[in-house]
């Protein structure tokens, strides 16, 4: 095993970090995420409540964690749900000319929609929710990773090698197996970091907009999105969840710089 | 002690902690050429670069390299570029990337007039005219107007010694100028050269790894090792007498024309390999009519016997091997391998009929898997066929092939190319085909190593008794392997016969054109006493 760059190294710290505040945090604190306390207005920052208390009398730091969740759940379930679709109709689209023209075609489309408008136009069509963001980070990633194994596999296939391996007697699905995906495994590693931390702003975004995560629930873009308001009573309100996602979009970042090093490539 | 133009002295490169040369000096002395040779990595290229300042900026360069008078190392750029182009220019190998492909010749010869020196366009238009009647190109006035593609490969390299000689340099720095040429282009631009330095009296610092090139061109050969000074000696003392082993093995490394007796011909009537009036053509482009690769060609390659295929570049040799190798569908006409028709498989019955068939390709470096590790890559055609105990044969092929079996682990890229080399022909050879189509399978490695690997294949071919269809550009190369030579010229048969009359008595004009080109690696003078 080599070494790992520095770069990956830090992005895992960080990203690590975030995984286990949001999986065992929420464990750990005494108060509860939708319990309103009793004359706890907008509070300042105390030894009870380390971030304050929000404007319906919650505890931030307890919120905070749980809304992690969400964030994990768009980071770790849809991104990889988005790629693996992605991956699997672009490798099905370089089979087949007309296919492959049909495929791109819906690309475009998919593609010529900002990301936030087709999040909008999702959220009228099925309502805001964890969902709907769920869905929208989906649906954004299946075009950016169909497009990016489609040129990985044309790249790949043209590799001596893999004539090599034809010449041999391999059949196309033995040649696609251990020759031309596992090629493609390196821009596919760093796409997927970014769309990691890309997925973090779309839930912030949609949650900022009021799609996304539907009050009572906490997620990172509504506990930002609300604690906007209340700037000059608890500044602390707005820095948590800023905290968090800069450190998950910068841990993706550098996740993405590392995998794309040749050391690791190599290794 | 007449004044040299050019005078290197302990001249050290490193990239970072690796030196890539240590301490070489030589000098340059008005109208001679100098040969610096050696194989790849021996720092002859780091070597020249240092010497115009071109290297990267992770490289740092000590010691001392001077035009006449002036220091090159450590000068600022500005100076430096006051000495490219208009007192030291440069030939590269491949005039196709030398040349900008969107500008004419005319203005990329003008562009480098007007850089050195004060013209109008008329004066620099007249001027670049000249430059392409020095060098050869007919009708020059009208040539100024061509883009590159337009002219030949020979003709392209042409045009890059006629910018290099734009502003009367006092030396021209030819790296490689003849590697990316066909055999008889080659000759030409050689001829050339030696015409220009007689006419003009510049000096040449000329770099190759061709040995047939050295002892054309240069006067003085300087032999490259590892970075450091093996040998600095004349031409025809190198040649006759050379003082260090090495150079000896470098000159014995050689593959030469007519040095191998006659080969017993293979009698079979058997086939490996029959290939009728085979006929493969390209689309053309919109409005042009198809390319005919291959032109009508039939041959056969009996069992166990070894047929070279010789050819220039675009003479259809690597198209006949990709059709023998079920890689391609002939346009018309038949291809059999052992008497199934390859033509008329399925795609199912062809990849059955590969387990007959080894195919070595030319580099080895991209025809291996980089993820795979040697054991893998070799046993890859054993684990398609569903061949049992795949990995007991591993230690086996790779002792055929003579690498260490502590090798099967490592990864391609840890690998030298003449070892990566061998790797592909353990895998060609996994299933113990019946036919090894080899497609230039040493152009790509050094000399030394070209012989290593021949040797080798020669010997497998003995023990194993495969028959091969060897495709080559060398026609050394070829002769020192084949039993039968086959010429190809423009998609068609040219000559066909056993290798010894082929290549020492050919019938064909264009034969005799071709042999006659090969640069021997002997100079001129001493050409007899080298036989």
């Amino acid at each position: 095993m080599r070494r790992l760059p520095a770069q990956a190294v830090v992005g895992g710290v960080l990203v690590g970090l975030v995984v286990v505040a949001g999986l065992l945090g929420p464990l750990l604190v005494p108060h509860d995420p939708y319990t309103q306390i009793d004359g706890a207005n907008l509070l300042g920052p105390s030894a009870a409540h380390p971030l304050g208390t929000d404007e319906l009398n919650r505890d931030i730091l307890a919120r905070l964690l749980t809304g992690i969740r969400v964030d994990l759940l768009t980071s770790f379930v849809a991104v990889p749900l988005g790629a693996l679709l992605g991956c699997a109709v672009g490798a099905l689209a370089t089979v087949n000319a007309a296919l492959d023209v049909a495929v791109q075609r819906v690309f475009d489309v998919l593609l010529a929609f900002p990301q936030l408008i087709l999040a909008i136009g999702l959220a009228a069509v099925i309502g805001p929710g964890a969902t709907s963001v769920v869905l929208v980070v989906v649906l954004v990633e299946i075009p950016v990773f169909g497009r990016l194994l489609r040129a990985a596999v044309l790249r790949v296939r043209e590799a001596q090698f893999v004539t090599a391996s034809e010449v041999a007697g391999g059949g196309r699905g033995w040649v696609l197996r251990t020759h031309v995906l596992p090629n493609c495994r390196g821009p596919v590693l760093v796409q997927l970091a970014l769309s990691m931390s890309v997925a973090v702003f779309i839930e912030g975004a949609m949650s900022v907009l009021g799609i996304g995560v539907t009050p009572p629930n906490p997620s990172l873009g509504s506990l930002l999105a609300t604690s906007l308001r209340y700037l000059d009573l608890n500044p602390l309100f707005a820095v948590g969840p800023l905290v968090v996602i800069a450190a998950l979009v910068l841990g993706f970042g550098l996740l993405a710089r590392g995998a794309g090093n040749p050391a690791l490539e190599a290794a | 002690m007449t004044d040299s133009v050019l005078t290197v002295d302990g001249l050290t490169v490193d990239f970072g902690p690796t030196p890539a040369v240590r301490g070489v000096g030589f000098r340059i002395d008005p109208g001679e050429v100098v040969a610096l040779v050696g194989e790849s990595g021996s720092g002859k290229s780091v070597t020249a670069r240092a010497v115009l300042g071109l290297l990267p900026g992770t490289a740092t360069v000590r010691g001392s390299a001077r035009l006449g008078e002036r220091e090159l190392i450590g000068a600022p750029e500005p100076t430096l570029r006051q000495v490219r182009g208009r007192e030291v220019s440069m030939v590269f190998q491949d005039p196709a990337t030398a040349l900008n492909p969107v500008f004419t010749i005319g203005r990329q010869l003008r562009t480098t007039l007007r850089a050195h020196r004060r013209l109008t366009r008329a004066q620099a238009d007249a001027e670049a005219v000249r430059l392409l009647d020095l060098v050869g190109i007919p009708d020059p006035a009208a040539r100024t107007r061509h883009y590159p593609h337009q002219l030949s490969g020979g003709q392209r390299q042409r045009v890059v010694i006629a910018i290099a000689l734009a502003n009367d340099p006092r030396l021209i720095i030819a790296d490689e100028p003849t590697t990316a040429l066909d055999v008889t282009v080659q000759a030409e631009i050689l001829a050339l050269l030696r015409d220009l330095r007689d006419r003009l009296g510049t000096a040449i610092l000329l770099i190759t790894h061709n040995m047939g090139v050295v002892a054309e061109l240069a006067d003085r050969v300087v032999v490259l090792r590892d970075g450091l000074v093996e040998e600095d000696a004349p031409v025809h003392r190198l040649f006759s007498a050379p003082a260090r082993p090495y150079t000896r093995l470098l000159l014995d490394s050689v593959p030469r024309l007519g040095h191998r007796p006659p080969a017993t011909p293979v009698t079979t009537d058997t086939d490996a390999l029959r290939l009728t009036d085979l006929v493969v053509t390209y689309p053309g482009g919109r409005g042009r009519p198809d390319f005919r690769a291959v032109d009508g060609v039939t041959l056969r390659v009996g069992r166990g016997e070894v047929v070279g295929l010789v050819g220039e570049s675009g003479s259809g040799k690597s198209t006949i091997g990709r059709v023998a190798a079920g890689l391609l569908r002939p346009t018309s006409g038949s291809a059999r391998l052992l008497d199934e028709p390859l033509e008329e498989l399925s795609r199912r019955d062809l990849r059955a009929a590969r387990a007959r068939l080894g195919f070595a390709f030319q580099d080895p470096g991209s025809s291996l898997d980089p993820l795979l590790t040697v054991a893998e890559c070799i046993a890859e055609p054993l684990r398609i066929h569903g061949v049992d105990g795949a990995t007991h044969r591993i230690p086996e092929l790779l002792d055929a092939v003579r690498l260490p079996a502590t090798h099967a682990t490592r990864k391609p890229t840890e690998l030298s190319g003449g070892q990566r080399q061998r790797v592909g022909l353990a895998r060609a050879l996994a299933l113990h085909p019946d036919l090894l189509v080899a497609d230039e399978p040493t152009s790509a490695l050094d000399v030394s190593v070209q012989a290593a690997i021949l040797e080798l294949l020669a010997d497998l071919q003995r023990d194993l008794g495969f028959a091969c269809l060897f495709i080559s550009h060398d026609l050394a190369v070829v002769d020192s392997l084949a039993h039968r030579v086959i010429v190809l010229r423009a998609g068609k048969v040219e000559e066909e016969g056993p290798h010894d009359e082929v290549l020492r008595n050919p019938r064909a004009d264009y034969t005799r054109r071709l042999v006659a080109a090969v640069p021997a690696p002997a100079p001129p003078l001493t050409a007899a006493s080298t036989h």
